[in-house]
Protein backbone atom coordinates (compact mmCIF):
# COMPACT_ATOMS: atom_id res chain seq x y z
CA UNK A 1 0.00 0.00 0.00
CA UNK A 2 1.49 3.51 -0.68
CA UNK A 3 2.14 5.66 1.34
CA UNK A 4 -0.69 8.57 -0.24
CA UNK A 5 -3.06 5.96 0.47
CA UNK A 6 -2.69 5.08 3.84
CA UNK A 7 -2.47 8.79 4.69
CA UNK A 8 -5.81 8.70 3.50
CA UNK A 9 -6.73 6.00 6.60
CA UNK A 10 -3.90 7.60 9.10
CA UNK A 11 -5.01 10.78 8.75
CA UNK A 12 -2.87 12.33 11.30
CA UNK A 13 0.57 10.26 11.89
CA UNK A 14 2.78 11.31 14.34
CA UNK A 15 4.65 12.86 11.88
CA UNK A 16 4.44 14.37 8.96
CA UNK A 17 5.30 12.00 5.61
CA UNK A 18 6.29 13.19 2.16
CA UNK A 19 4.50 13.00 -0.79
CA UNK A 20 6.64 9.99 -2.25
CA UNK A 21 6.57 6.68 -1.06
CA UNK A 22 8.00 8.08 1.78
CA UNK A 23 11.70 6.37 2.78
CA UNK A 24 11.19 3.03 1.02
CA UNK A 25 13.83 1.82 -1.08
CA UNK A 26 14.22 3.71 -4.22
CA UNK A 27 17.60 3.81 -5.47
CA UNK A 28 19.94 0.42 -7.07
CA UNK A 29 22.17 1.02 -4.77
CA UNK A 30 19.83 0.62 -2.10
CA UNK A 31 18.60 -2.77 -2.93
CA UNK A 32 22.15 -3.85 -3.95
CA UNK A 33 23.59 -2.73 -0.08
CA UNK A 34 20.43 -4.64 0.90
CA UNK A 35 21.38 -7.84 -0.88
CA UNK A 36 24.74 -7.94 0.05
CA UNK A 37 23.64 -7.46 3.24
CA UNK A 38 21.68 -10.31 3.63
CA UNK A 39 24.12 -12.26 1.23
CA UNK A 40 27.33 -11.63 3.68
CA UNK A 41 24.21 -12.42 6.55
CA UNK A 42 24.36 -16.05 4.60
CA UNK A 43 27.79 -16.40 4.36
CA UNK A 44 28.28 -15.70 8.13
CA UNK A 45 25.95 -18.38 8.72
CA UNK A 46 27.77 -20.86 6.66
CA UNK A 47 31.30 -20.12 8.65
CA UNK A 48 29.39 -20.57 11.49
CA UNK A 49 29.20 -24.18 10.46
CA UNK A 50 32.34 -25.02 8.51
CA UNK A 51 32.43 -28.76 8.82
CA UNK A 52 29.20 -29.24 7.58
CA UNK A 53 29.36 -26.24 4.68
CA UNK A 54 32.59 -27.89 3.61
CA UNK A 55 30.37 -31.26 3.12
CA UNK A 56 28.01 -29.95 1.36
CA UNK A 57 30.05 -27.92 -0.81
CA UNK A 58 32.42 -30.67 -1.45
CA UNK A 59 29.42 -33.00 -2.41
CA UNK A 60 28.38 -30.12 -4.74
CA UNK A 61 32.29 -29.96 -6.21
CA UNK A 62 32.62 -33.27 -6.99
CA UNK A 63 29.07 -33.87 -8.14
CA UNK A 64 29.88 -30.86 -10.85
CA UNK A 65 33.36 -32.50 -11.46
CA UNK A 66 31.93 -35.66 -12.96
CA UNK A 67 29.82 -34.37 -16.32
CA UNK A 68 32.50 -31.27 -16.64
CA UNK A 69 35.43 -34.33 -16.79
CA UNK A 70 33.37 -36.28 -18.91
CA UNK A 71 32.71 -33.01 -21.35
CA UNK A 72 36.07 -32.33 -20.87
CA UNK A 73 37.51 -35.39 -22.57
CA UNK A 74 34.45 -35.51 -25.29
CA UNK A 75 35.81 -31.99 -26.31
CA UNK A 76 39.57 -33.52 -26.67
CA UNK A 77 38.79 -36.32 -28.53
CA UNK A 78 36.46 -34.49 -31.39
CA UNK A 79 39.50 -31.86 -31.63
CA UNK A 80 42.12 -35.25 -31.91
CA UNK A 81 39.26 -36.77 -34.42
CA UNK A 82 39.60 -33.36 -36.51
CA UNK A 83 43.42 -33.63 -36.01
CA UNK A 84 43.62 -37.20 -37.96
CA UNK A 85 40.36 -36.16 -40.15
CA UNK A 86 42.45 -33.93 -41.92
CA UNK A 87 45.12 -36.27 -42.83
CA UNK A 88 41.90 -39.43 -43.96
CA UNK A 89 43.30 -40.82 -47.20
CA UNK A 90 41.53 -43.35 -49.42
CA UNK A 91 43.78 -45.84 -51.28
CA UNK A 92 42.65 -47.22 -54.64
CA UNK A 93 44.62 -50.55 -55.55
CA UNK A 94 44.59 -50.77 -59.26
CA UNK A 95 44.01 -53.97 -61.27
CA UNK A 96 47.06 -56.04 -62.45
CA UNK A 97 48.11 -55.07 -65.56
CA UNK A 98 47.11 -51.76 -65.92
CA UNK A 99 50.08 -49.49 -67.73
CA UNK A 100 51.49 -46.43 -66.31
CA UNK A 101 49.92 -44.48 -68.71
CA UNK A 102 46.40 -45.88 -68.28
CA UNK A 103 47.01 -45.42 -64.57
CA UNK A 104 48.00 -42.02 -64.85
CA UNK A 105 45.25 -41.44 -66.49
CA UNK A 106 42.82 -42.49 -63.80
CA UNK A 107 44.37 -40.77 -61.16
CA UNK A 108 44.32 -37.45 -63.47
CA UNK A 109 40.84 -38.02 -64.38
CA UNK A 110 39.93 -38.20 -60.92
CA UNK A 111 41.28 -34.51 -60.10
CA UNK A 112 38.53 -33.11 -61.69
CA UNK A 113 36.39 -34.32 -59.46
CA UNK A 114 34.68 -32.42 -56.46
CA UNK A 115 34.85 -34.35 -53.93
CA UNK A 116 38.90 -34.80 -54.23
CA UNK A 117 40.94 -32.90 -52.80
CA UNK A 118 43.94 -34.41 -54.26
CA UNK A 119 45.34 -36.96 -55.91
CA UNK A 120 49.03 -39.06 -55.90
CA UNK A 121 49.70 -41.78 -58.63
CA UNK A 122 51.98 -44.86 -57.74
CA UNK A 123 52.85 -46.79 -60.02
CA UNK A 124 53.84 -50.63 -59.43
CA UNK A 125 57.55 -49.99 -59.59
CA UNK A 126 57.65 -46.82 -57.96
CA UNK A 127 55.73 -49.20 -55.22
CA UNK A 128 58.25 -51.70 -55.43
CA UNK A 129 60.83 -49.20 -54.95
CA UNK A 130 59.35 -47.31 -52.10
CA UNK A 131 58.55 -51.02 -50.44
CA UNK A 132 61.93 -52.53 -51.00
CA UNK A 133 63.71 -49.33 -49.63
CA UNK A 134 61.42 -49.43 -46.86
CA UNK A 135 61.99 -52.70 -46.16
CA UNK A 136 65.09 -53.18 -46.78
CA UNK A 137 64.71 -56.69 -48.62
CA UNK A 138 66.25 -55.45 -51.84
CA UNK A 139 68.47 -58.36 -52.26
CA UNK A 140 65.63 -60.57 -51.77
CA UNK A 141 63.23 -58.72 -54.40
CA UNK A 142 65.91 -58.53 -56.75
CA UNK A 143 65.51 -62.20 -57.24
CA UNK A 144 61.61 -61.99 -58.35
CA UNK A 145 60.85 -62.49 -61.89
CA UNK A 146 57.76 -60.17 -62.07
CA UNK A 147 56.58 -57.82 -59.83
CA UNK A 148 53.92 -58.84 -57.23
CA UNK A 149 52.56 -54.94 -56.06
CA UNK A 150 49.64 -53.31 -57.95
CA UNK A 151 49.54 -49.76 -59.01
CA UNK A 152 47.88 -47.81 -56.45
CA UNK A 153 46.14 -44.06 -56.25
CA UNK A 154 46.30 -42.25 -52.83
CA UNK A 155 43.64 -39.70 -52.76
CA UNK A 156 42.20 -37.01 -50.43
CA UNK A 157 38.52 -36.68 -50.22
CA UNK A 158 37.58 -33.18 -49.84
CA UNK A 159 34.75 -33.82 -47.33
CA UNK A 160 36.37 -35.75 -44.96
CA UNK A 161 33.54 -36.95 -42.94
CA UNK A 162 32.86 -41.11 -42.26
CA UNK A 163 30.09 -41.02 -43.95
CA UNK A 164 31.36 -38.84 -47.34
CA UNK A 165 34.26 -40.79 -47.03
CA UNK A 166 32.08 -44.20 -47.64
CA UNK A 167 30.02 -42.73 -50.64
CA UNK A 168 33.30 -41.92 -52.32
CA UNK A 169 34.54 -45.43 -51.48
CA UNK A 170 31.62 -46.60 -53.33
CA UNK A 171 31.66 -44.70 -56.33
CA UNK A 172 35.47 -45.12 -56.90
CA UNK A 173 35.08 -48.84 -57.01
CA UNK A 174 32.99 -48.50 -59.62
CA UNK A 175 35.71 -47.03 -61.93
CA UNK A 176 37.41 -49.14 -65.02
CA UNK A 177 41.07 -50.40 -63.83
CA UNK A 178 40.27 -50.12 -60.43
CA UNK A 179 40.32 -53.59 -57.88
CA UNK A 180 40.36 -52.61 -54.39
CA UNK A 181 39.26 -49.58 -52.60
CA UNK A 182 40.44 -48.96 -48.86
CA UNK A 183 39.53 -46.34 -46.78
CA UNK A 184 41.66 -45.54 -44.06
CA UNK A 185 38.67 -44.52 -41.71
CA UNK A 186 37.47 -46.89 -40.23
CA UNK A 187 39.10 -46.73 -36.58
CA UNK A 188 37.97 -43.18 -37.59
CA UNK A 189 34.46 -44.20 -37.58
CA UNK A 190 35.03 -46.10 -34.17
CA UNK A 191 36.38 -43.35 -32.55
CA UNK A 192 33.93 -41.15 -33.62
CA UNK A 193 31.34 -43.55 -32.08
CA UNK A 194 33.64 -43.59 -28.61
CA UNK A 195 33.33 -40.00 -28.80
CA UNK A 196 29.43 -40.10 -29.53
CA UNK A 197 29.00 -42.06 -26.77
CA UNK A 198 31.29 -40.52 -24.26
CA UNK A 199 28.97 -37.24 -24.81
CA UNK A 200 25.95 -39.15 -24.55
CA UNK A 201 27.04 -40.55 -21.23
CA UNK A 202 28.07 -37.30 -19.73
CA UNK A 203 24.75 -35.48 -21.11
CA UNK A 204 22.57 -38.40 -19.14
CA UNK A 205 25.17 -37.75 -16.24
CA UNK A 206 24.48 -34.44 -16.26
CA UNK A 207 21.40 -34.82 -15.77
CA UNK A 208 21.36 -37.02 -13.13
CA UNK A 209 23.91 -34.73 -11.60
CA UNK A 210 21.70 -31.83 -11.89
CA UNK A 211 18.62 -34.07 -10.05
CA UNK A 212 21.29 -34.76 -7.65
CA UNK A 213 22.54 -31.27 -6.55
CA UNK A 214 18.57 -30.39 -6.32
CA UNK A 215 17.95 -33.15 -3.39
CA UNK A 216 21.23 -32.19 -1.71
CA UNK A 217 21.15 -28.36 -1.78
CA UNK A 218 17.39 -28.46 -1.65
CA UNK A 219 17.62 -30.90 1.46
CA UNK A 220 20.34 -28.83 2.86
CA UNK A 221 18.02 -26.24 3.07
CA UNK A 222 15.15 -27.77 4.29
CA UNK A 223 17.74 -28.32 7.83
CA UNK A 224 18.61 -24.91 7.85
CA UNK A 225 15.02 -23.61 7.28
CA UNK A 226 13.77 -25.96 10.22
CA UNK A 227 16.46 -24.61 12.59
CA UNK A 228 15.55 -21.05 11.69
CA UNK A 229 11.74 -21.57 11.94
CA UNK A 230 11.15 -19.46 15.05
CA UNK A 231 12.62 -16.94 13.14
CA UNK A 232 10.32 -17.35 9.95
CA UNK A 233 7.74 -17.71 11.91
CA UNK A 234 8.45 -14.38 13.32
CA UNK A 235 9.27 -12.47 9.89
CA UNK A 236 5.88 -13.80 8.66
CA UNK A 237 3.69 -12.36 11.99
CA UNK A 238 5.11 -8.95 10.94
CA UNK A 239 4.15 -9.49 7.71
CA UNK A 240 7.16 -10.45 5.72
CA UNK A 241 5.95 -12.58 2.68
CA UNK A 242 7.67 -16.01 1.92
CA UNK A 243 9.64 -14.28 -1.06
CA UNK A 244 11.07 -12.00 2.10
CA UNK A 245 11.82 -14.85 4.43
CA UNK A 246 13.40 -17.21 1.45
CA UNK A 247 15.99 -14.68 0.62
CA UNK A 248 18.48 -16.05 2.65
CA UNK A 249 18.28 -19.45 1.72
CA UNK A 250 18.35 -18.25 -2.03
CA UNK A 251 21.83 -17.04 -1.13
CA UNK A 252 22.76 -20.02 0.96
CA UNK A 253 21.63 -22.08 -2.18
CA UNK A 254 23.72 -19.62 -4.54
CA UNK A 255 26.84 -19.76 -1.98
CA UNK A 256 26.91 -23.66 -2.43
CA UNK A 257 26.76 -23.79 -6.30
CA UNK A 258 29.00 -20.85 -6.71
CA UNK A 259 31.62 -22.59 -3.88
CA UNK A 260 31.16 -25.92 -5.06
CA UNK A 261 31.68 -24.79 -9.16
CA UNK A 262 35.09 -23.23 -8.19
CA UNK A 263 36.18 -26.03 -6.19
CA UNK A 264 35.32 -28.46 -8.90
CA UNK A 265 36.92 -26.15 -11.59
CA UNK A 266 40.15 -26.38 -9.54
CA UNK A 267 39.86 -29.75 -8.87
CA UNK A 268 39.40 -30.50 -12.68
CA UNK A 269 42.71 -28.13 -13.44
CA UNK A 270 44.51 -30.58 -10.49
CA UNK A 271 43.14 -33.49 -12.50
CA UNK A 272 43.90 -32.55 -16.23
CA UNK A 273 47.66 -31.17 -15.60
CA UNK A 274 48.11 -34.56 -14.09
CA UNK A 275 46.73 -36.36 -17.10
CA UNK A 276 48.68 -33.93 -19.28
CA UNK A 277 51.75 -35.02 -18.21
CA UNK A 278 51.53 -38.47 -18.79
CA UNK A 279 49.64 -38.15 -21.80
CA UNK A 280 52.57 -36.09 -23.27
CA UNK A 281 54.85 -39.15 -22.80
CA UNK A 282 52.43 -41.71 -24.60
CA UNK A 283 51.73 -39.24 -27.16
CA UNK A 284 55.45 -38.38 -27.92
CA UNK A 285 55.91 -42.28 -28.17
CA UNK A 286 52.85 -41.52 -31.37
CA UNK A 287 54.55 -38.70 -32.54
CA UNK A 288 51.62 -36.72 -31.76
CA UNK A 289 52.06 -33.25 -30.63
CA UNK A 290 48.19 -33.44 -29.60
CA UNK A 291 48.05 -31.75 -25.60
CA UNK A 292 44.93 -32.26 -23.68
CA UNK A 293 42.95 -29.04 -23.97
CA UNK A 294 43.82 -27.33 -20.80
CA UNK A 295 39.81 -26.57 -20.65
CA UNK A 296 40.68 -22.63 -20.33
CA UNK A 297 39.27 -19.65 -18.04
CA UNK A 298 35.60 -20.35 -19.95
CA UNK A 299 34.85 -24.01 -19.48
CA UNK A 300 36.19 -22.85 -15.27
CA UNK A 301 33.38 -19.93 -15.83
CA UNK A 302 30.87 -22.23 -17.45
CA UNK A 303 31.14 -24.89 -14.58
CA UNK A 304 30.65 -21.85 -11.73
CA UNK A 305 28.06 -20.33 -13.67
CA UNK A 306 26.35 -23.49 -13.69
CA UNK A 307 26.93 -24.17 -10.05
CA UNK A 308 25.84 -21.33 -9.04
CA UNK A 309 22.35 -21.38 -11.31
CA UNK A 310 21.58 -25.01 -10.05
CA UNK A 311 21.96 -23.55 -6.23
CA UNK A 312 19.99 -21.17 -6.74
CA UNK A 313 17.29 -22.81 -8.58
CA UNK A 314 17.74 -25.70 -6.03
CA UNK A 315 17.49 -23.31 -3.12
CA UNK A 316 14.16 -21.33 -4.08
CA UNK A 317 12.07 -24.48 -4.63
CA UNK A 318 13.08 -25.86 -1.39
CA UNK A 319 12.74 -22.37 0.44
CA UNK A 320 9.46 -21.67 -1.45
CA UNK A 321 7.89 -25.22 -0.30
CA UNK A 322 8.95 -25.34 3.12
CA UNK A 323 8.82 -21.85 3.76
CA UNK A 324 5.04 -21.77 2.60
CA UNK A 325 4.69 -24.68 4.89
CA UNK A 326 5.52 -22.65 8.18
CA UNK A 327 2.52 -20.81 9.63
CA UNK A 328 2.42 -19.39 12.38
CA UNK B 1 -11.50 -0.30 11.10
CA UNK B 2 -12.02 -4.06 13.14
CA UNK B 3 -15.43 -5.31 12.29
CA UNK B 4 -16.85 -8.62 13.03
CA UNK B 5 -20.06 -9.84 12.41
CA UNK B 6 -21.33 -12.76 14.08
CA UNK B 7 -17.79 -14.46 13.93
CA UNK B 8 -17.53 -18.19 15.34
CA UNK B 9 -14.27 -19.75 15.74
CA UNK B 10 -14.27 -23.45 16.17
CA UNK B 11 -11.14 -25.39 15.99
CA UNK B 12 -10.88 -28.86 14.87
CA UNK B 13 -11.53 -30.37 18.05
CA UNK B 14 -14.49 -29.10 17.83
CA UNK B 15 -13.46 -26.70 20.74
CA UNK B 16 -15.51 -23.26 19.78
CA UNK B 17 -12.83 -20.73 21.08
CA UNK B 18 -15.72 -18.02 19.93
CA UNK B 19 -19.32 -17.79 19.21
CA UNK B 20 -21.30 -15.12 17.50
CA UNK B 21 -19.30 -12.09 18.15
CA UNK B 22 -20.16 -8.99 16.87
CA UNK B 23 -18.40 -5.53 17.30
CA UNK B 24 -16.95 -2.97 15.40
CA UNK B 25 -13.95 -1.05 16.29
CA UNK B 26 -13.32 2.41 14.65
CA UNK B 27 -10.46 4.67 13.86
CA UNK B 28 -8.74 6.28 16.63
CA UNK B 29 -10.72 4.30 19.15
CA UNK B 30 -9.10 2.60 21.71
CA UNK B 31 -10.60 -0.89 23.03
CA UNK B 32 -9.60 -3.47 25.85
CA UNK B 33 -10.55 -7.26 25.77
CA UNK B 34 -10.56 -8.80 29.02
CA UNK B 35 -11.84 -11.64 30.10
CA UNK B 36 -10.36 -15.00 32.12
CA UNK B 37 -8.24 -17.25 30.73
CA UNK B 38 -9.48 -18.98 28.09
CA UNK B 39 -11.94 -16.86 27.36
CA UNK B 40 -10.79 -16.47 24.10
CA UNK B 41 -9.02 -13.11 23.43
CA UNK B 42 -5.71 -14.62 22.02
CA UNK B 43 -8.22 -16.56 19.05
CA UNK B 44 -9.99 -12.78 18.85
CA UNK B 45 -6.13 -11.26 17.97
CA UNK B 46 -5.22 -14.27 15.87
CA UNK B 47 -8.11 -13.63 13.97
CA UNK B 48 -7.50 -10.30 13.09
CA UNK B 49 -3.74 -11.04 12.39
CA UNK B 50 -5.27 -14.04 9.74
CA UNK B 51 -3.36 -16.31 12.03
CA UNK B 52 -6.83 -18.50 11.76
CA UNK B 53 -9.75 -17.79 10.18
CA UNK B 54 -13.58 -17.65 11.21
CA UNK B 55 -15.62 -20.66 10.77
CA UNK B 56 -18.62 -18.26 10.42
CA UNK B 57 -19.41 -15.00 10.34
CA UNK B 58 -17.67 -12.23 8.68
CA UNK B 59 -14.50 -10.26 10.14
CA UNK B 60 -13.05 -7.40 8.19
CA UNK B 61 -10.19 -5.44 9.50
CA UNK B 62 -8.31 -3.08 7.63
CA UNK B 63 -10.97 -2.61 4.58
CA UNK B 64 -10.00 -6.44 3.76
CA UNK B 65 -12.06 -9.65 4.17
CA UNK B 66 -10.53 -11.69 6.40
CA UNK B 67 -12.67 -14.54 5.40
CA UNK B 68 -10.98 -15.19 1.68
CA UNK B 69 -7.62 -13.89 1.85
CA UNK B 70 -4.36 -15.42 0.06
CA UNK B 71 -1.13 -16.13 1.41
CA UNK B 72 0.43 -12.52 -0.87
CA UNK B 73 -2.56 -10.62 0.79
CA UNK B 74 -2.33 -12.03 4.42
CA UNK B 75 1.73 -10.28 4.49
CA UNK B 76 0.30 -7.00 3.12
CA UNK B 77 -2.14 -6.57 5.72
CA UNK B 78 -0.19 -7.39 8.49
CA UNK B 79 2.19 -5.10 7.40
CA UNK B 80 -0.73 -2.83 8.59
CA UNK B 81 -1.11 -3.96 11.94
CA UNK B 82 1.49 -3.89 14.53
CA UNK B 83 1.24 -6.20 16.72
CA UNK B 84 2.64 -6.90 20.36
CA UNK B 85 2.69 -10.67 21.47
CA UNK B 86 2.34 -12.07 24.85
CA UNK B 87 5.82 -14.34 24.45
CA UNK B 88 7.50 -11.59 22.14
CA UNK B 89 8.66 -12.98 19.40
CA UNK B 90 11.84 -11.78 19.16
CA UNK B 91 14.99 -12.86 17.09
CA UNK B 92 17.11 -14.28 19.69
CA UNK B 93 19.93 -13.97 17.34
CA UNK B 94 19.38 -9.90 16.22
CA UNK B 95 20.09 -6.83 18.52
CA UNK B 96 17.07 -5.22 19.98
CA UNK B 97 17.78 -2.50 17.28
CA UNK B 98 17.45 -5.20 14.30
CA UNK B 99 14.30 -6.48 15.65
CA UNK B 100 12.83 -3.28 16.09
CA UNK B 101 14.09 -2.55 12.42
CA UNK B 102 12.48 -5.84 11.27
CA UNK B 103 8.90 -4.53 9.67
CA UNK B 104 10.77 -1.57 8.55
CA UNK B 105 12.96 -3.54 6.39
CA UNK B 106 10.40 -6.07 5.31
CA UNK B 107 8.90 -2.83 3.86
CA UNK B 108 12.04 -1.86 2.01
CA UNK B 109 13.08 1.48 4.25
CA UNK B 110 16.38 3.15 3.38
CA UNK B 111 18.42 2.52 5.99
CA UNK B 112 18.66 6.13 7.15
CA UNK B 113 15.08 6.79 7.19
CA UNK B 114 15.06 3.07 9.13
CA UNK B 115 17.43 4.06 11.73
CA UNK B 116 15.35 7.52 12.88
CA UNK B 117 12.20 5.26 12.79
CA UNK B 118 13.62 2.74 15.04
CA UNK B 119 15.25 4.79 17.45
CA UNK B 120 12.31 7.08 17.68
CA UNK B 121 10.08 4.04 18.39
CA UNK B 122 12.99 2.44 21.23
CA UNK B 123 13.26 6.12 22.70
CA UNK B 124 8.83 6.22 23.17
CA UNK B 125 9.60 2.85 24.71
CA UNK B 126 12.60 3.75 27.32
CA UNK B 127 15.70 1.73 25.19
CA UNK B 128 17.26 3.63 23.39
CA UNK B 129 20.41 2.66 25.30
CA UNK B 130 19.88 -1.32 24.80
CA UNK B 131 19.46 -1.17 20.93
CA UNK B 132 22.84 -3.13 21.03
CA UNK B 133 22.23 -5.42 23.68
CA UNK B 134 20.44 -9.02 22.65
CA UNK B 135 16.97 -10.06 23.99
CA UNK B 136 18.48 -12.79 25.89
CA UNK B 137 20.43 -10.52 27.69
CA UNK B 138 17.21 -8.23 28.45
CA UNK B 139 14.11 -8.93 31.95
CA UNK B 140 10.97 -9.88 30.80
CA UNK B 141 9.84 -6.31 30.56
CA UNK B 142 12.55 -5.15 28.33
CA UNK B 143 11.88 -8.09 26.20
CA UNK B 144 8.34 -6.96 26.19
CA UNK B 145 8.91 -3.60 25.52
CA UNK B 146 11.05 -4.37 22.15
CA UNK B 147 7.94 -5.96 20.92
CA UNK B 148 5.93 -3.02 21.63
CA UNK B 149 8.55 -0.35 19.72
CA UNK B 150 8.70 -2.99 16.71
CA UNK B 151 4.55 -3.18 17.00
CA UNK B 152 4.82 0.64 16.27
CA UNK B 153 7.65 1.29 14.64
CA UNK B 154 6.11 1.04 11.16
CA UNK B 155 3.17 3.52 11.96
CA UNK B 156 0.17 0.84 11.30
CA UNK B 157 -3.05 1.72 11.07
CA UNK B 158 -4.29 -0.85 13.66
CA UNK B 159 -2.22 -2.34 16.93
CA UNK B 160 -3.11 -5.24 18.81
CA UNK B 161 -1.70 -5.71 21.79
CA UNK B 162 -2.04 -9.16 23.95
CA UNK B 163 -1.14 -8.72 27.57
CA UNK B 164 1.41 -5.92 26.69
CA UNK B 165 2.46 -5.19 30.57
CA UNK B 166 1.92 -8.57 31.81
CA UNK B 167 5.55 -8.25 32.45
CA UNK B 168 5.77 -4.77 33.38
CA UNK B 169 5.76 -2.73 36.80
CA UNK B 170 2.55 -0.48 37.23
CA UNK B 171 4.85 2.63 36.51
CA UNK B 172 6.43 1.12 32.60
CA UNK B 173 2.73 -0.32 32.23
CA UNK B 174 1.59 3.19 32.48
CA UNK B 175 4.32 4.20 30.09
CA UNK B 176 3.42 2.14 27.26
CA UNK B 177 -0.29 3.03 27.65
CA UNK B 178 0.73 6.56 27.05
CA UNK B 179 2.22 5.82 23.87
CA UNK B 180 -0.56 3.62 22.82
CA UNK B 181 -2.83 6.91 23.59
CA UNK B 182 -0.34 8.93 21.33
CA UNK B 183 -1.05 6.96 18.81
CA UNK B 184 -4.74 6.21 19.58
CA UNK B 185 -4.88 10.36 18.99
CA UNK B 186 -3.18 10.14 15.55
CA UNK B 187 -6.21 7.91 14.13
CA UNK B 188 -4.74 4.18 15.05
CA UNK B 189 -7.12 2.05 16.07
CA UNK B 190 -6.21 0.07 19.08
CA UNK B 191 -6.97 -3.49 20.51
CA UNK B 192 -5.13 -4.75 23.57
CA UNK B 193 -5.88 -7.63 25.55
CA UNK B 194 -5.62 -7.78 28.99
CA UNK B 195 -6.83 -8.49 32.39
CA UNK B 196 -5.10 -5.74 34.65
CA UNK B 197 -8.14 -4.62 36.07
CA UNK B 198 -6.57 -1.97 37.52
CA UNK B 199 -5.19 -0.40 34.78
CA UNK B 200 -8.40 -0.68 32.54
CA UNK B 201 -10.19 0.86 35.20
CA UNK B 202 -7.84 3.67 35.15
CA UNK B 203 -7.48 4.31 31.55
CA UNK B 204 -11.16 4.33 31.19
CA UNK B 205 -11.84 3.10 27.74
CA UNK B 206 -14.30 1.04 26.18
CA UNK B 207 -13.75 -2.64 27.08
CA UNK B 208 -14.91 -6.01 25.60
CA UNK B 209 -15.73 -8.60 28.46
CA UNK B 210 -15.65 -11.80 26.62
CA UNK B 211 -16.47 -14.97 28.85
CA UNK B 212 -15.78 -18.92 27.26
CA UNK B 213 -16.23 -17.39 24.09
CA UNK B 214 -19.13 -15.03 23.85
CA UNK B 215 -19.12 -11.27 24.34
CA UNK B 216 -20.34 -10.88 27.54
CA UNK B 217 -20.39 -6.98 27.34
CA UNK B 218 -19.11 -4.24 25.69
CA UNK B 219 -18.65 -1.57 28.06
CA UNK B 220 -18.17 2.25 26.57
CA UNK B 221 -15.85 4.74 28.31
CA UNK B 222 -17.85 6.71 31.15
CA UNK B 223 -18.63 9.69 30.67
CA UNK B 224 -16.42 12.34 32.74
CA UNK B 225 -18.71 14.50 35.33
Amino acid sequence: MSATKRRTENPAQSRPRRNTRAGQTESFVDLIKLHRRIASGSASRLLQTPASSLVTLFVVAVALLLPALLFGLNSNLTSLLAGFQDSAQVTLYLQEGVSEADGQEVSDGLLTRRDIEDTHYISSSQALDEFSAASGLEGLLIEMTANPLPGAIVLTPADVSPLAVDELARQLQELPHVDVVQVDSLWLQRLAAISNLVSAIGSVLAVIVILGLFFVVGNTIKLAIESRKAEILVIKLVGGSDMYAARPFLYTGLLYGLGGGILASLMQAIVLTTFNSNLEVLMQLYESDFQLRSFGIMSALLIVVAGAAIGWAAALMASLRHIRAINP
Amino acid sequence: MIKFDSVSKRYADGQEALSDISFEVSRGEFAFITGHSGAGKSTLLKLILAMETPSSGQLIANGVNLNRISAKQIARHRRQIGTVFQDHQLLHDRSVYDNVALPLEICGYQPNDAARRVRAALDKVGLLKKEKSFPEALSGGEQQRVGIARAVVNRPSIILADEPTGNLDPALSAEVMKVFQQFQSVGVCLLVASHDAALIERLNCRTLVLDGGKLLADQKPRTLA
